[in-house]
């Protein structure tokens, strides 16, 4: 995919020069047809970079966004500087034998502790390091997959569009827990493993999304009008239809995130994960474990959701002002 | 019988962008006596349809009506909810513009009759089978056959679901019917048949009928009193005679002049328009010996449900060098195909002979792509040519960067898009489509047409969804475009006005055979073959109300 599709394609409102609406065009004014050598290159580029610091200013207006990215950003930030925060030892079971064990919510306690005495806070903290990063990992891969294959099932007809399609069936209705354990019970323990089921199995409703799209936009009549100019394949595909299909995919992207995150937990939860490593899947089996809900222990339970619900509401927000950036259709809805 | 009448009515649309309150309406007393027919002309955002929404409370949320609107002597304002639901249908209803979107596609269309009886009438139509009776009686009475019930709208030619959206309109038997822009979609053929019937309606029924158009010779075929709209304003209003024969004002005169009359030595070769484009050269191109395009015996055949249909069969076209040449003929006669097919778009029978410059016309990807170059051609609707998300900038650059022509880029774009008379061209290039009017867009799909220094373009019904001026504006383009730079165009039109403006020589087209070709001058003053005759006098001529006498 060239680097430039979706920020290129998103026009900002003309510049200095207001907006022409409506068809009073003052007539040889100011002939500047014959202005000094201008590099068209080097206009471009200016405007592109035009381009991203408004559609930066879009998105700092947008307080929904604004916020989910706060969100983003902390999480982040301490899945990043965990190991500074809270060294690993605090995670080591043989160091909290003074620790309450199932201690609610106190100052001493910010989130209570587990069945073994380790801080919640602490196991969130290095939770959201495996989570986010196999969230974010499977989704990209499966977003790349799917929008390479719907493209082509979608631009290519014929033979060429029948076998893609069938590949893309073939994956929908194979089940995708199955598949996913069976890829990790086969490869090598670890978050790559994890983050390869995930995008394995979830990249096939992304294609067929897309493939629809394309379908739709494909028809319209400036793609027509790109093939009057002479325009071949590559042109159209990266031109026009991936511009138009990114909306979607990022619209789609935030859901997947959400979905990734949780696959993470289940695929944690059925011990396929990484048993070394915290996440906040493992927190919650440890939970269903223990039987927190029924007993009480509610913290326990409800951190690692709320961690959960956090980020994903958050990849949501920022994701509906990426979508209204991209598409300035949408913004005066 | 029910009156309608408008009151010193001014709408307006609250509205929270830059632009503040938009005044649609302002200030319009209208009356509308049971039986009388009136029309209403103006240019888009003229405030027209707003106006007629007006009359059945069918006006979104954030317009705010002064003034009264009076159905019958009562005031809309007054009754509530359940009272207009008992109006609308019963006592007035609406044929939409654009009958292609107002019918659900997935159901057929006896059943969409059969809806608005459902809804509305349940006093007179009690049952099923009585339902059913009517929905036939009103597909005959539109002139549409029995088994039309059962099909669904994309079965439907366009002047077919102009026709049931009539027949839907009719159904509970109302006093008042509005037309929206009723015949805007259709070829002179079926606009004429839409026409006449609606008139015989009015003239047996005696319903009223209140029709709005941007085409005063289409209101001027039906409707006894005109009013023309402009800026929400009420400019003129009269009899239709006075008013289109002889206006008073500047405005009317304007909209008047910008339908050609056939045979009118006034308006040929020369678009009536306030912003003629400008001749630049000193001593203008004109059509010359050279051949530029040309088609021996072309023939094209689908595949389709029925077998093999053939919709373009043996036709010899020649194009000269800076020849304006127009293809007339109704919706379906192979117009575009045509286009398509001397583009080398489309596929051709094996014995069709096209020839570019004198040489046989490329099949290689390569070599077509720089037949391309010479040979540009203009879509149907300036609004979809256009990607929503591309600037101006980028989609006149758009062929420069496809033929890898690298140089010079900006001066290009900027030399196509003054050449369109797109002016001052810098001050558009960071436009998107959205902001463009219907007429600048048509000018941003030209100059990207014209940076390729074609030699030949193609345009398919350039003017069809445009305003009465813009289509005298663009055609005005064409013509200086042959003038100045010695391009010449194939222009595919179903309107034969356009032909007579600006064309050097026409081609009718029936079923996919020319009918007639020839100078435009011999064709069309004096027609020879029986078709051309047709479409020549189904063109609505102006004050005449020709429909309604004929009658």
């Amino acid at each position: 995919m060239p680097a430039n599709t979706p920020a290129e394609a998103a026009p900002g409102k003309p510049s200095g020069a207001g907006s022409p609406s409506n068809g009073s065009d003052p007539r040889g004014s100011d002939p500047r047809g014959s202005a000094p050598v201008v590099d068209g290159a080097k206009l471009v580029r200016e405007r592109r970079l035009n381009n991203a610091k408004k559609n930066w200013a879009l998105f700092r207006s947008d307080i929904p966004a604004m916020v989910g990215a706060v969100v983003l950003l902390f999480f982040i930030v301490i899945a990043v500087v965990a190991p500074l925060i809270a060294p690993e030892s605090m995670l080591d079971v043989t160091k909290q034998l003074d620790v309450p064990r199932y201690a609610p919510p106190s100052l001493e306690h910010p989130l209570g502790t587990d069945d073994l005495g380790r801080e919640m806070w602490v196991r969130i903290l290095w939770g959201a390091r495996v989570s986010i990063l196999v969230g974010v990992a499977a989704t990209v891969m499966s977003m790349v997959i799917g929008t390479i294959m719907g493209l082509a099932a979608g631009h290519f007809t014929g033979l060429f569009g029948g076998i893609i399609m069938r590949i893309v069936d073939f994956f929908i209705v194979l089940p995708s827990l199955l598949l996913a354990i069976v890829l990790s019970s086969v490869l090598e323990r670890g978050v790559f493993t994890i983050v390869v089921a995930i995008g394995l199995t979830s990249w096939a409703s992304t294609a067929r999304i897309v493939r629809s799209q394309t379908l739709s936009v494909e028809s319209r009549l400036y793609i027509e009008r790109a093939r009057i100019l002479g325009a071949g394949h590559r042109h159209i595909l990266f031109r026009h239809l991936l511009p138009s299909v990114m909306p979607l995919v990022l619209a789609n992207t935030t859901l997947t995130v959400g979905g990734a995150i949780i696959a993470e937990s289940t695929l944690s939860f059925l011990g396929l994960g990484d048993t070394s490593k915290e996440s906040w899947g493992t927190i919650l089996k440890n939970s269903m474990d223990v039987s927190a809900a029924t007993s009480g222990y509610w913290w326990y339970v409800l951190t690692p959701g709320i961690a959960i619900l956090l980020v994903v509401l958050a990849f949501t927000m920022v994701g509906r002002a990426l979508e209204a950036i991209i598409n300035p259709a949408l913004r005066s809805r | 019988m029910t009156d309608l009448s408008f009151e010193n009515v001014s709408i307006t649309y609250r509205s929270s962008s830059d632009r503040g309150d938009v005044v649609a309406v302002k200030d319009v007393s209208l009356d509308l006596p049971a039986g009388a027919t009136l029309g209403i002309a103006g240019e888009s955002g003229s405030g027209k349809s707003t106006l007629i929404m007006s009359a059945l409370r069918l006006l979104p949320k954030s317009a705010r009506l002064d003034g009264r609107v009076l159905l019958g002597g009562k005031d809309l304002q007054d009754l509530n909810f359940g009272q207009i639901r008992a109006v609308r249908w019963a006592q007035a209803s609406i044929v939409f513009q654009g009958a292609l979107h107002s019918l659900n596609p997935v159901r057929e269309v006896g059943g969409q009759i059969i809806e608005a009886l459902t809804h509305h009438a349940k006093d007179t139509w009690t049952t099923p089978e009585k339902r059913r009776d009517r929905m036939f009686e009103l597909l005959s009475e539109v002139d549409l056959d029995r088994s039309k019930a059962i099909a669904y709208p994309h079965e439907l030619s366009g002047g077919q679901k102009q026709r049931i959206m009539i027949a839907m309109a009719l159904a509970c038997e109302p006093d008042i019917i509005i037309a929206d822009e009723p015949t805007t979609a259709l070829d002179v053929i079926v606009q004429k048949q839409i026409l006449s019937g609606l008139a015989a309606l009015v003239a047996e029924r005696g319903i009223s009928l209140l029709m709005i158009s941007h085409d005063l010779a289409v209101l001027s075929a039906v409707c006894a009193n005109l009013a023309i709209m402009r800026h929400g304003k009420l400019v003129e209003y009269g009899p239709s005679d006075e008013v289109c024969l002889r206006p008073q004002e500047e405005y009317t005169k304007q909209l008047a002049g910008a339908f050609p009359q056939i045979g009118d030595p006034e308006s040929r070769l020369n678009p009536r328009t306030l912003k003629p484009a400008e001749v630049t050269r000193a001593q203008p191109y004109t059509m010359g010996d050279e051949v530029v395009l040309e088609a021996k015996d072309l023939s094209v055949s689908f595949d389709t449900r029925h077998g093999r249909e053939r919709a373009v069969r043996g036709v010899d076209l020649a194009l000269h060098k800076a020849e304006i040449l127009a293809v007339v003929g109704q919706s379906g006669s192979g117009k575009t195909t045509l286009a398509r097919s001397l583009l080398g778009l489309q596929e051709v029978e094996p014995d069709s002979q096209l020839s570019f410059a004198g040489k046989p016309l490329p099949k290689k990807a390569k070599a077509l792509r720089t037949f391309r170059r010479q040979v540009q051609m203009i879509l149907q609707d300036p609004s979809g040519s256009l990607n929503p998300k591309r600037s101006v900038y980028e989609a006149v650059v758009e062929g420069l960067r496809v033929q890898g022509i690298r140089d010079r880029e900006y001066e290009r774009v900027v030399g196509a898009l003054e050449a369109a008379e797109l002016t001052p061209a810098a001050d558009y290039l960071e436009s998107i489509p959205q902001e463009l009017s219907g007429g600048q867009r048509q000018r941003v799909v030209i100059a990207g047409a014209l940076a390729l220094d074609p030699q030949v373009l193609i345009a398919d019904e350039p003017v069809a969804s445009l305003d009465a001026s813009v289509r005298g504006e663009i055609l005005s383009l064409f013509l200086a475009l042959k003038k100045n730079l010695g391009m010449s165009a194939l222009i595919i039109t179903h309107d034969l006005g356009l032909a007579w403006n600006i064309a050097d020589t026409v081609a009718v087209m029936k079923k996919g055979e020319i009918v007639e070709y020839g100078d435009v001058d011999t064709v069309l003053k004096d027609p020879q073959h029986a078709y051309t005759q047709e479409l020549l006098a189904a063109v609505p001529r102006l004050g005449s109300q020709s429909l309604v006498r004929n009658e």
